[in-house]
């Protein structure tokens, strides 16, 4: 369970970046998290992996309170938290192989595991024929798919995926977005932040819009709707 | 049992990193084998100075001319003295009959000389005693030692005057070679460390987005940095064989060049290099990899803080 209590980030001198904001997401939900540019959607995506901490406030994930967690600690933090970006954050000098399988070395699994697990989890997301390709040689859709892989290989309670389609055509986008929902499907958490309109309608599941750093409203099956 | 698999997946990424990265990494490589070879120069031309004041040194001696007719025993006497004193490096009796004999060699093609020379009852030459000292600065010593009255009253002269402005010279010269020489080292190992920094450093800034990524992805900080630290020590070990094989090349085919302005002397390059290969290689290729590992240590600190 995911559980915001009164999260505040003041960015110097003195925009706030998110006020107040209180919520709570279930275990198995997938949530879409909506707002204009500026509302604090990327805000909040960095708190929850502790990119960034709240100048107030508390974020508690499965029970642990992340904003007081020590920096020596935050990489097996972000080991418990799958996460998406908008631009891939690929490593271009590794193979879609290599870069399924740096999530697994760096968590210290061995070598077996990880040549058993990393061909399972390319064949998921349809790229087990492209293992020895580079990020450079890959579709922009084909590169997401890779950041999924990467993201689901250490099986996270959690997925973030943080504009996952901004770069993307429709059709890659369809794509992507039926690949998270069957990752929901088999039990993740996850937590969509974007401002696509059409794919947040189309989803029908708990939406939660932002606006100017508060939560202006919050839907069990919402619809992006756009600001009066 | 994890800290070996994490050990060996940090070798084979900072390996596969080095040959991926090939363009970089030779860049690298060029700075750090600029930054040696400037260290190097400087080194070879402080053994050719050393050598050449060497050989300058090896020049001067002090002769002692005896008279005519000293006893042997004496002769041997003052021989004797002299070798057993610390200072004294070498020194050789040329007897009278020695010296009458290469007297002779010497002008073998002047009729005149040596008939004159037949024409006396008795070898007009005397004995004579050349002494080299350890130090340039050791002649004083010797020549008050040569004051012994054991056989002071057998000696006729002594040439020793000629050589004391030329020990003088010789002597500020080395102080002067040794004290650039040391200075300029310094100074060119100081820049060599500034370009050394500043090249590990433009590579790691080139690849802070990686960092990063690898930061988002779980990795701890020394995850992160180790691969770079070791990436680097490969660039060092690189530049340090890449470097030598020059050095060797260049010393190899200076020495021949050099000979002329050493008297025809050795210049003796190849004979330094090679005969302290390890502990130039050791000296260099550890300070190198030691600077390149804590500027890679540094630079990638920078990006794990943001």
């Amino acid at each position: 369970m995911i559980n915001l209590q009164n999260i505040s980030k003041i960015y110097h001198p003195n925009i706030h970046g998110l006020a107040d904001v209180t919520l709570t997401i279930q275990p198995g939900e997938f949530v879409s998290i909506v707002g204009q540019s500026g509302a604090g959607k990327t805000t909040l995506a960095k708190l929850l992996i502790a990119e960034e901490r709240p100048t107030r406030g508390k974020i508690e994930i499965g029970g642990w309170d992340i904003t007081r967690v020590p920096q020596r600690d935050i990489p097996f933090l972000r080991r418990q938290i799958g996460v998406v970006f908008q631009d891939f954050k690929l490593l271009p000098r590794k193979t879609v192989y290599e870069n399924v399988a740096f999530a697994l070395e760096v968590a210290g699994v061995s070598g077996r595991r990880i040549r058993e697990v990393v061909p399972q989890v390319l064949k998921i997301v349809g790229l087990d024929e492209k293992l020895e390709r580079f990020p450079r040689q890959l579709s922009g859709g084909e590169q997401q798919r890779v950041v999924i892989a990467r993201a689901l290989v250490h099986r996270p309670k959690i997925l973030l995926a943080d504009e996952p389609t901004g770069n993307l055509d429709t059709i890659n986008t369809r794509e992507i977005i039926d690949l998270l929902l069957k990752i929901n499907a088999f039990g993740t958490t996850v937590v969509l932040v974007t401002h696509n309109r059409e794919v947040v309608n189309a989803l029908r599941r708990r939406v939660i819009t932002l606006s100017e750093g508060r939560v202006a409203s919050d839907h069990a099956e919402g619809k992006y709707l756009l600001p009066v | 049992m994890s800290f070996f698999i994490n050990f060996w997946r940090i070798v084979a990424s900072s390996w596969k990193h080095f040959t991926r990265n090939l363009w970089l990494a030779l860049t690298t490589v060029f700075v750090l084998v600029l930054a040696l070879l400037s260290v190097n120069v400087l080194i070879g031309v402080n053994v050719l100075l050393t050598n050449a004041v060497h050989q300058l040194e090896n020049k001067v001696d002090v002769t002692v001319y005896f008279q005519p007719d000293t006893p042997q025993a004496v002769l041997e006497q003052a021989r004797f003295f002299m070798v057993s004193l610390p200072q004294v490096k070498d020194a050789n009796l040329l007897t009278a009959d020695k010296a009458l004999e290469q007297f002779k060699q010497m002008h073998a093609a002047e009729p005149k000389i040596i008939g004159a020379l037949n024409e006396l009852d008795q070898n007009p030459l005397g004995a004579s005693l050349v002494i080299k000292a350890k130090r340039t600065a050791d002649y004083p010593f010797l020549l008050e030692a040569l004051k012994n009255p054991q056989f002071d009253f057998a000696i006729s002269s002594k040439d020793f005057e000629d050589h004391t402005d030329t020990i003088n010279r010789v002597r500020d010269i080395s102080r002067s070679v040794q004290l650039f020489g040391t200075c300029l080292i310094a100074v060119f190992a100081l820049f060599s460390i500034l370009i050394v920094f500043n090249a590990i450093r433009v590579a790691i800034y080139t690849q802070r987005e990686e960092i990063g990524v690898m930061r988002l992805v779980g990795a701890s900080n020394a995850f992160v940095r180790l691969p770079f630290v070791l990436e680097g020590i490969f660039l060092a070990l690189f530049a340090l064989l890449f470097s030598a094989a020059v050095v060797y090349v260049a010393a190899y085919y200076a020495d021949p060049q050099l000979k002329g302005l050493l008297d025809g002397s050795d210049a003796g390059l190849v004979t330094y290099f090679v005969g302290n290969w390890w502990q130039l290689l050791l000296i260099q290729g550890g300070s190198l990899a030691a600077l390149v590992a804590l500027s890679s240590w540094a630079a990638v600190g920078k990006y794990l803080k943001k």
